[in-house]
Protein backbone atom coordinates (compact mmCIF):
# COMPACT_ATOMS: atom_id res chain seq x y z
CA UNK A 1 0.00 0.00 0.00
CA UNK A 2 1.26 3.55 -0.80
CA UNK A 3 1.48 6.29 1.50
CA UNK A 4 -0.39 8.76 -0.44
CA UNK A 5 -3.14 8.96 -2.24
CA UNK A 6 -2.58 11.20 -5.20
CA UNK A 7 0.18 12.05 -7.06
CA UNK A 8 1.08 15.88 -8.69
CA UNK A 9 4.63 16.27 -10.61
CA UNK A 10 4.91 19.50 -11.42
CA UNK A 11 8.51 19.04 -12.84
CA UNK A 12 9.69 21.45 -14.91
CA UNK A 13 7.07 24.32 -13.69
CA UNK A 14 7.58 27.29 -11.89
CA UNK A 15 5.52 29.10 -8.92
CA UNK A 16 2.69 29.17 -8.90
CA UNK A 17 1.67 26.94 -11.37
CA UNK A 18 2.68 23.78 -8.86
CA UNK A 19 0.69 25.49 -5.58
CA UNK A 20 -2.07 26.16 -7.97
CA UNK A 21 -2.55 22.50 -9.33
CA UNK A 22 -1.86 20.92 -5.98
CA UNK A 23 -4.31 23.40 -4.88
CA UNK A 24 -7.15 21.88 -7.23
CA UNK A 25 -5.71 18.80 -6.49
CA UNK A 26 -6.23 18.88 -2.90
CA UNK A 27 -9.86 19.92 -3.77
CA UNK A 28 -10.57 16.41 -5.14
CA UNK A 29 -9.23 14.90 -1.62
CA UNK A 30 -11.08 13.70 1.09
CA UNK A 31 -10.28 14.99 4.17
CA UNK A 32 -7.11 12.90 5.71
CA UNK A 33 -6.31 11.75 1.89
CA UNK A 34 -2.31 12.68 1.29
CA UNK A 35 -1.33 14.27 -2.15
CA UNK A 36 2.35 13.36 -2.79
CA UNK A 37 3.69 16.38 -4.99
CA UNK A 38 7.15 16.04 -7.50
CA UNK A 39 8.63 19.81 -8.06
CA UNK A 40 11.75 21.19 -9.52
CA UNK A 41 11.55 25.02 -8.60
CA UNK A 42 13.88 25.39 -5.76
CA UNK A 43 11.17 28.41 -4.64
CA UNK A 44 8.62 25.17 -4.07
CA UNK A 45 9.92 24.26 -1.04
CA UNK A 46 9.35 27.92 0.99
CA UNK A 47 6.67 28.15 -0.80
CA UNK A 48 4.69 25.00 0.17
CA UNK A 49 5.42 25.65 3.56
CA UNK A 50 3.65 28.62 3.68
CA UNK A 51 0.88 27.40 1.33
CA UNK A 52 0.02 25.35 4.13
CA UNK A 53 0.52 27.39 6.65
CA UNK A 54 -2.35 29.21 4.96
CA UNK A 55 -4.95 26.68 4.02
CA UNK A 56 -4.69 24.68 7.24
CA UNK A 57 -3.31 21.46 4.79
CA UNK A 58 -0.58 18.95 6.93
CA UNK A 59 2.92 19.62 5.13
CA UNK A 60 3.89 16.47 6.33
CA UNK A 61 7.30 16.00 4.36
CA UNK A 62 9.39 18.08 2.45
CA UNK A 63 12.46 16.95 1.21
CA UNK A 64 14.69 16.35 -1.82
CA UNK A 65 15.10 13.02 -3.70
CA UNK A 66 17.57 12.46 -6.77
CA UNK A 67 17.58 16.37 -7.13
CA UNK A 68 13.49 16.79 -6.68
CA UNK A 69 12.04 18.67 -4.33
CA UNK A 70 9.09 16.29 -2.66
CA UNK A 71 6.09 16.99 -0.52
CA UNK A 72 3.65 15.17 1.11
CA UNK A 73 0.36 17.34 2.38
CA UNK A 74 -2.38 15.80 4.15
CA UNK A 75 -5.92 17.30 3.64
CA UNK A 76 -7.02 18.80 6.75
CA UNK B 1 42.42 53.31 6.01
CA UNK B 2 38.70 51.66 7.13
CA UNK B 3 36.76 50.83 9.75
CA UNK B 4 37.39 47.36 11.08
CA UNK B 5 33.82 45.48 10.64
CA UNK B 6 33.11 42.40 11.56
CA UNK B 7 33.32 39.24 9.06
CA UNK B 8 29.76 38.96 8.22
CA UNK B 9 29.35 42.78 8.05
CA UNK B 10 32.00 43.52 6.07
CA UNK B 11 31.02 40.94 3.40
CA UNK B 12 27.37 42.39 3.65
CA UNK B 13 28.80 45.66 2.80
CA UNK B 14 30.68 44.38 -0.10
CA UNK B 15 27.41 42.86 -1.33
CA UNK B 16 25.51 45.90 -0.77
CA UNK B 17 27.85 48.11 -3.37
CA UNK B 18 28.91 45.71 -5.58
CA UNK B 19 24.85 45.10 -6.52
CA UNK B 20 24.73 49.26 -6.95
CA UNK B 21 27.85 49.14 -9.15
CA UNK B 22 27.19 46.45 -11.09
CA UNK B 23 23.28 47.58 -11.48
CA UNK B 24 24.66 50.71 -12.79
CA UNK B 25 27.72 49.82 -14.85
CA UNK B 26 26.90 45.78 -15.81
CA UNK B 27 29.68 43.27 -15.09
CA UNK B 28 32.38 44.35 -17.26
CA UNK B 29 31.97 48.04 -16.23
CA UNK B 30 33.41 47.07 -12.80
CA UNK B 31 36.64 46.81 -11.38
CA UNK B 32 37.40 45.22 -8.49
CA UNK B 33 39.11 48.04 -7.65
CA UNK B 34 36.48 50.29 -7.37
CA UNK B 35 34.18 48.35 -5.36
CA UNK B 36 37.10 47.98 -2.76
CA UNK B 37 37.04 51.97 -3.04
CA UNK B 38 33.48 51.69 -2.41
CA UNK B 39 33.31 49.79 0.46
CA UNK B 40 36.65 51.63 1.63
CA UNK B 41 38.73 48.62 1.77
CA UNK B 42 41.97 46.92 0.20
CA UNK B 43 41.51 44.59 -2.96
CA UNK B 44 43.16 42.44 -0.84
CA UNK B 45 40.75 42.35 1.93
CA UNK B 46 37.89 41.60 -0.36
CA UNK B 47 39.29 39.20 -2.13
CA UNK B 48 39.43 37.56 1.47
CA UNK B 49 36.05 37.43 0.95
CA UNK B 50 35.29 37.00 -2.72
CA UNK B 51 37.80 34.69 -4.90
CA UNK B 52 37.31 36.67 -8.07
CA UNK B 53 34.88 39.22 -9.52
CA UNK B 54 32.85 36.21 -10.96
CA UNK B 55 32.72 34.79 -7.67
CA UNK B 56 31.47 38.14 -6.38
CA UNK B 57 28.94 38.83 -9.20
CA UNK B 58 27.39 35.52 -8.48
CA UNK B 59 27.11 35.77 -4.54
CA UNK B 60 25.17 39.11 -5.92
CA UNK B 61 22.99 36.94 -7.94
CA UNK B 62 22.88 34.36 -5.20
CA UNK B 63 21.42 36.99 -2.63
CA UNK B 64 18.91 38.13 -5.06
CA UNK B 65 17.58 34.95 -5.65
CA UNK B 66 16.82 34.30 -2.26
CA UNK B 67 14.70 37.29 -2.38
CA UNK B 68 12.72 35.88 -4.87
CA UNK B 69 9.01 36.88 -4.64
CA UNK B 70 6.39 34.45 -4.09
CA UNK B 71 2.89 34.17 -5.94
CA UNK B 72 1.96 31.66 -3.19
CA UNK B 73 -0.84 34.43 -1.74
CA UNK B 74 -1.98 35.27 -5.31
CA UNK B 75 -2.69 31.75 -5.43
CA UNK B 76 -4.14 31.13 -1.93
CA UNK B 77 -6.38 34.60 -1.39
CA UNK B 78 -8.25 34.01 -4.65
CA UNK B 79 -10.61 31.28 -6.04
CA UNK B 80 -7.72 31.22 -8.77
CA UNK B 81 -9.47 32.11 -11.49
CA UNK B 82 -7.10 33.38 -14.71
CA UNK B 83 -7.02 37.29 -14.54
CA UNK B 84 -7.42 37.22 -10.63
CA UNK B 85 -3.99 35.01 -9.99
CA UNK B 86 -2.42 37.46 -12.99
CA UNK B 87 -3.13 40.35 -11.53
CA UNK B 88 -2.02 38.99 -8.33
CA UNK B 89 1.09 37.85 -9.40
CA UNK B 90 1.83 40.94 -11.90
CA UNK B 91 1.55 43.69 -8.76
CA UNK B 92 3.60 41.22 -6.83
CA UNK B 93 6.59 41.07 -9.34
CA UNK B 94 6.03 44.78 -10.09
CA UNK B 95 6.01 45.56 -5.72
CA UNK B 96 9.75 43.80 -5.96
CA UNK B 97 11.15 45.73 -8.91
CA UNK B 98 10.03 48.70 -6.92
CA UNK B 99 11.59 47.87 -3.55
CA UNK B 100 14.86 47.28 -5.35
CA UNK B 101 15.69 48.34 -8.77
CA UNK B 102 19.07 47.02 -9.04
CA UNK B 103 17.18 44.05 -9.99
CA UNK B 104 16.04 45.30 -13.47
CA UNK B 105 18.90 47.19 -14.08
CA UNK B 106 21.18 44.16 -13.52
CA UNK B 107 18.55 42.60 -15.97
CA UNK B 108 19.41 44.80 -18.69
CA UNK B 109 22.83 45.14 -17.87
CA UNK B 110 23.01 41.18 -18.26
CA UNK B 111 21.10 41.23 -21.40
CA UNK B 112 23.86 43.36 -23.15
CA UNK B 113 26.79 41.26 -20.96
CA UNK B 114 25.46 37.85 -22.57
CA UNK B 115 26.58 36.78 -19.25
CA UNK B 116 24.79 33.17 -19.21
CA UNK B 117 24.37 32.67 -15.14
CA UNK B 118 22.58 36.02 -15.39
CA UNK B 119 20.80 35.45 -18.22
CA UNK B 120 19.30 32.36 -16.76
CA UNK B 121 18.41 33.85 -13.81
CA UNK B 122 16.24 36.32 -15.11
CA UNK B 123 14.73 34.18 -17.76
CA UNK B 124 13.42 31.85 -14.39
CA UNK B 125 12.04 34.86 -13.03
CA UNK B 126 10.50 35.64 -16.18
CA UNK B 127 9.55 31.89 -16.30
CA UNK B 128 6.98 31.98 -13.98
CA UNK B 129 4.78 34.48 -16.01
CA UNK B 130 5.41 32.31 -19.04
CA UNK B 131 4.46 28.57 -17.34
CA UNK B 132 1.17 30.51 -16.19
CA UNK B 133 0.42 32.30 -19.01
CA UNK B 134 0.65 28.96 -20.99
CA UNK B 135 -0.67 26.55 -18.92
CA UNK B 136 -3.69 28.41 -18.27
CA UNK B 137 -3.89 29.15 -21.61
CA UNK B 138 -3.59 25.47 -22.70
CA UNK B 139 -6.83 24.98 -20.61
CA UNK B 140 -9.43 27.69 -21.79
CA UNK B 141 -8.50 28.44 -25.45
CA UNK B 142 -10.24 26.33 -28.23
CA UNK B 143 -8.16 22.95 -29.58
CA UNK B 144 -8.94 23.85 -32.90
CA UNK B 145 -7.50 27.39 -33.21
CA UNK B 146 -4.80 27.48 -35.76
CA UNK B 147 -1.21 27.89 -34.88
CA UNK B 148 -2.41 27.16 -31.20
CA UNK B 149 0.86 26.93 -29.84
CA UNK B 150 2.71 30.18 -31.62
CA UNK B 151 -0.85 32.25 -30.17
CA UNK B 152 0.22 31.08 -26.65
CA UNK B 153 3.82 31.56 -27.11
CA UNK B 154 2.91 35.10 -28.75
CA UNK B 155 0.51 35.87 -25.57
CA UNK B 156 3.04 34.80 -22.93
CA UNK B 157 5.92 36.96 -24.70
CA UNK B 158 3.04 40.19 -25.07
CA UNK B 159 2.87 39.87 -21.63
CA UNK B 160 6.46 39.72 -20.31
CA UNK B 161 6.46 43.22 -22.69
CA UNK B 162 4.10 45.16 -21.43
CA UNK B 163 5.11 44.14 -18.07
CA UNK B 164 8.65 44.99 -18.97
CA UNK B 165 8.15 48.06 -20.85
CA UNK B 166 5.92 49.40 -18.07
CA UNK B 167 9.08 48.84 -15.26
CA UNK B 168 11.70 50.58 -17.52
CA UNK B 169 9.64 53.62 -17.95
CA UNK B 170 8.86 54.01 -14.35
CA UNK B 171 12.23 53.05 -12.80
CA UNK B 172 15.22 53.81 -15.63
CA UNK B 173 13.44 56.74 -17.28
CA UNK B 174 14.96 60.14 -15.93
CA UNK B 175 11.54 61.63 -17.42
CA UNK B 176 8.81 59.41 -16.10
CA UNK B 177 5.91 60.04 -18.48
CA UNK B 178 3.46 58.19 -16.23
CA UNK B 179 4.54 59.56 -12.76
CA UNK B 180 0.81 60.08 -12.49
CA UNK B 181 -0.06 56.43 -12.32
CA UNK B 182 0.58 54.10 -9.96
CA UNK B 183 2.66 50.96 -10.97
CA UNK B 184 -0.81 49.22 -9.23
CA UNK B 185 -3.13 51.00 -11.43
CA UNK B 186 -0.77 50.54 -14.38
CA UNK B 187 -0.59 46.66 -13.67
CA UNK B 188 -4.42 46.21 -13.21
CA UNK B 189 -4.99 48.31 -16.25
CA UNK B 190 -2.12 46.17 -18.55
CA UNK B 191 -3.53 43.13 -17.86
CA UNK B 192 -7.46 43.95 -18.30
CA UNK B 193 -6.06 45.07 -22.09
CA UNK B 194 -3.97 41.64 -22.16
CA UNK B 195 -6.96 39.81 -21.32
CA UNK B 196 -9.02 41.09 -23.95
CA UNK B 197 -6.32 41.36 -26.40
CA UNK B 198 -6.41 37.41 -25.72
CA UNK B 199 -9.96 37.06 -26.10
CA UNK B 200 -10.91 36.69 -22.20
CA UNK B 201 -14.42 38.87 -22.64
CA UNK B 202 -15.61 37.17 -19.99
CA UNK B 203 -13.56 38.02 -16.97
CA UNK B 204 -15.03 38.96 -14.03
CA UNK B 205 -12.69 42.42 -14.50
CA UNK B 206 -14.32 42.79 -17.18
CA UNK B 207 -17.97 41.95 -16.39
CA UNK B 208 -17.24 44.86 -13.56
CA UNK B 209 -16.40 47.13 -15.57
CA UNK B 210 -19.08 47.06 -17.48
CA UNK B 211 -21.36 47.07 -14.86
CA UNK B 212 -19.62 50.54 -13.81
CA UNK B 213 -20.11 51.79 -16.89
CA UNK B 214 -23.97 50.82 -16.77
CA UNK B 215 -24.21 52.18 -13.56
CA UNK B 216 -22.44 55.46 -14.38
CA UNK B 217 -24.28 56.14 -17.37
CA UNK B 218 -27.32 54.31 -17.21
CA UNK B 219 -29.84 53.36 -20.29
CA UNK B 220 -32.94 55.82 -19.70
Amino acid sequence: MSDFDSELDASGLNCPLPILRAKKAIAGLEDGQTLKIIATDPGSVKDFEAFCKQTGNTLLSSGEEGGKFVFMIKKS
Amino acid sequence: MSTRLPGPERRQSILKESQRLFAEKGFHGVSIDEIARAVSVSPAILYRHFDSKQALYDAVLQELSSQRESYVDAVVNSDANFEEVLIGMTEVFIRSIGENPNLLRIEMQSLLDGNPATSEFFENRWKSFADYINFSLNERLAYDLADREITILSASLMFQGMVREALLQKYLQPQDRLVDISLTELSRELVTLFLRAIGIYESRLAQKESNQIKSKYPVS
